[in-house]
């Protein structure tokens, strides 16, 4: 019997269940030209599951989660956040995003209170205003980046940790349950990692969030990481599940 | 005041003040998408549609208005597929624009005098109607610029991550550059299809140095833009200088007073830190 087979369906990529995983792809191809940039890929992020995605420059981990957050759509295969096809998704709020850059790319000035609330409207919908709750709630994620001092600053004038902070902060004024992180520490000072990495211990530990975290640094996941995924020539590799026991079958064949 | 006494300024100053109100609103959140140009390029079509109204006979108002707003989906599409900023694409539209309503006003046997008055602005030649109209298109900017506040900040910011919030990032920019057609073709009497994008961008860039936050810089960059055209106007008439290049000469000199006093103002707080630091 194919084990794998039975893996995959068994994890709960069906639609709509209650324990469905955050992020899942099914087979998914991709490519922005003819040459595919992911191949088949499978994946599964279940709830409260911190992955780091690694991979060399170029490989598509950007692409995979662009994907996965129904920036890109995929040629073939499907993906689901939280059980629900992306195409169909509204829940937006359940998901925060970083994306990569250097820096915040304010070309004029926007206060740090002024970018974290850019959080909420896709949540509040467009004419609605925030309401006390969302206030405290931005506070908390003010005071959990360790931004609150910084909320009446320029983000143009902030270092590139602190601006990177920000963003988080921004990502997480929803209260997500799915956080995508894309590169989060380049150019960051170890300082600020390790700040930033001690609002994710908080984040998987206390909230419970789902965390993608790409990075080449692993000194950001070391220890947090449920699992490193790698990216590599179109397919997926799990560089931590230790290498599949020989069926006795195989061991059979070795002989 | 005498200049106050003739209802051709009064007509020229309410309509500049308007439009130099309204302008900058829309100039930061297009500023903020790196797309400062944009009201420019608009302009451009805009004159485009003044020449066809010419050749056909129609009111330029409303050749300027449809040619724009065609211009403007014609933009939001090309967005869209990813091949806006630094686009041949965009140029295209642009350089066609003005070539085409050159080449109309030709035609249409338009005289010097005309062609320039839409390029440049002819206030003091305002009718009231006119006046009327470019008030509501200006009341109308503001009107979607305040009821869309949050949702064109998020865009304007960080657009990727708006959508993944939830945020309709699609119609915001349609409507976004829709204002920005609205505001070239209401400021156009006033100030002229080449002089309103500035106008737009100026104030912005102007408040800019000096303030800490968005909502800072738009209301700054309204302020600005209030202050110019109100002296520009007047100005421009005990001067007997055209009252756009008056205003949009001003911006400039705002801009520049601003940058000097954010120079200064930096290098007064690095002194004073310097002298704790010696203490
Ligand atoms: N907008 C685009 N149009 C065409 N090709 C693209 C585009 N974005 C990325 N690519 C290509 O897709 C491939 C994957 O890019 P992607 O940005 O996903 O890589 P990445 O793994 O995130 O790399 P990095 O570590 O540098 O961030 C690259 O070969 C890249 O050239
Ligand atoms: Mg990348």
């Amino acid at each position: 019997m194919d084990r794998r087979r039975e893996d995959r369906q068994g994890g709960g990529c069906e639609p709509k269940r209650s324990d469905a995983p955050a992020l899942c792809f099914e087979q998914v191809t991709f490519g922005y030209t003819r040459v595919p940039v992911l191949r088949e890929v499978s994946l599964q992020v279940r709830g409260g599951e911190f992955v780091a995605l690694v991979g060399p420059n170029g490989a598509g981990k950007t692409t995979m989660m662009r994907l996965g957050l129904g920036l890109l759509h995929a040629s073939h295969g499907t993906v689901r956040l939280f059980g629900e096809r992306v195409e169909d998704f509204e829940d937006w709020w359940r998901v925060g995003y970083v994306p990569q850059r250097a820096g915040s790319g304010a070309v004029l000035p926007v206060s740090v209170e002024e970018v974290v609330r850019t959080g909420l409207t896709g949540h509040l919908g467009l004419f609605r205003r925030p309401r006390p709750h969302h206030r405290e709630r931005m506070e908390h994620v003010l005071d959990l980046m360790g931004v609150a001092g910084l909320r009446r600053q320029p983000i143009n004038e902030l270092s590139g940790g602190q601006q990177q902070r920000a963003l988080i902060a921004r990502a997480l004024v929803t209260d997500p349950s799915l956080l995508v992180l894309d590169e989060p520490t380049t150019g960051v000072d170890a300082d600020a990692r390790h700040v930033l990495r001690e609002a994710l211990e908080h984040l998987v530990d206390v909230e419970r969030v789902s965390v993608i975290y790409i990075s080449h640094d692993p000194e950001g996941f070391e220890g947090l990481a449920d699992r490193v995924l790698e990216v590599r020539a179109g397919h997926v590799t799990d560089l931590t599940r230790p290498q599949r026991e020989e069926t006795s079958e195989e061991r059979l064949w070795r002989r | 005041m005498e200049a106050l006494s003739y209802e051709f300024m009064q007509r020229s100053i309410i309509a500049t003040t308007l439009v130099c109100a309204v302008a900058p609103l829309v100039g930061a959140f297009v500023v903020q998408r790196r797309q400062a140009l944009i009201g420019d390029g608009v302009g451009h079509v805009a004159f485009a549609g003044v020449g066809l109204a010419f050749v056909t006979g129609t009111n330029p108002f409303v050749g300027a208005l449809l040619l724009t707003l065609l211009a403007a989906y014609a933009l939001f599409r090309m967005e869209r597929r990813g091949r806006l900023g630094g686009d041949l694409a965009l140029a295209m539209i642009f350089y066609g624009g003005i070539a085409l309503g050159y080449l109309f006003t030709q035609r249409a046997g338009g005289g010097l005098n005309s062609v320039v008055g839409f390029l440049f602005g002819s206030p003091n030649n305002l009718t009231w109607g006119q006046v009327w109209a470019i008030a509501a298109l200006c009341l109308g900017v503001l009107v979607v610029i305040v009821a869309l506040y949050g949702p064109l900040v998020s865009i304007a910011f960080d657009e990727p991550a708006a959508r993944v919030s939830g945020v309709p990032t699609d119609g915001l920019q349609l409507i976004l550059t829709v204002v920005v057609a609205l505001i070239v073709v209401g400021g156009m009497y006033a100030l002229g299809i080449l002089l309103v994008a500035g106008m737009m961008v100026i104030p912005v860039a102007a408040s800019s140095q000096l303030s800490r936050s968005y909502r800072g810089t738009m209301l700054g960059g309204s302020l600005v833009g209030v202050g110019c055209a109100l002296t520009g106007a007047i100005g421009a008439f005990y001067a007997d200088v055209p009252t756009g290049s008056a205003i949009v000469l001003l911006a400039v000199g705002c801009y520049l007073a601003a940058a000097v006093l954010r120079a200064a103002r930096q290098r007064y707080a690095v002194g004073s830190s310097r002298r704790a630091a010696t203490v």
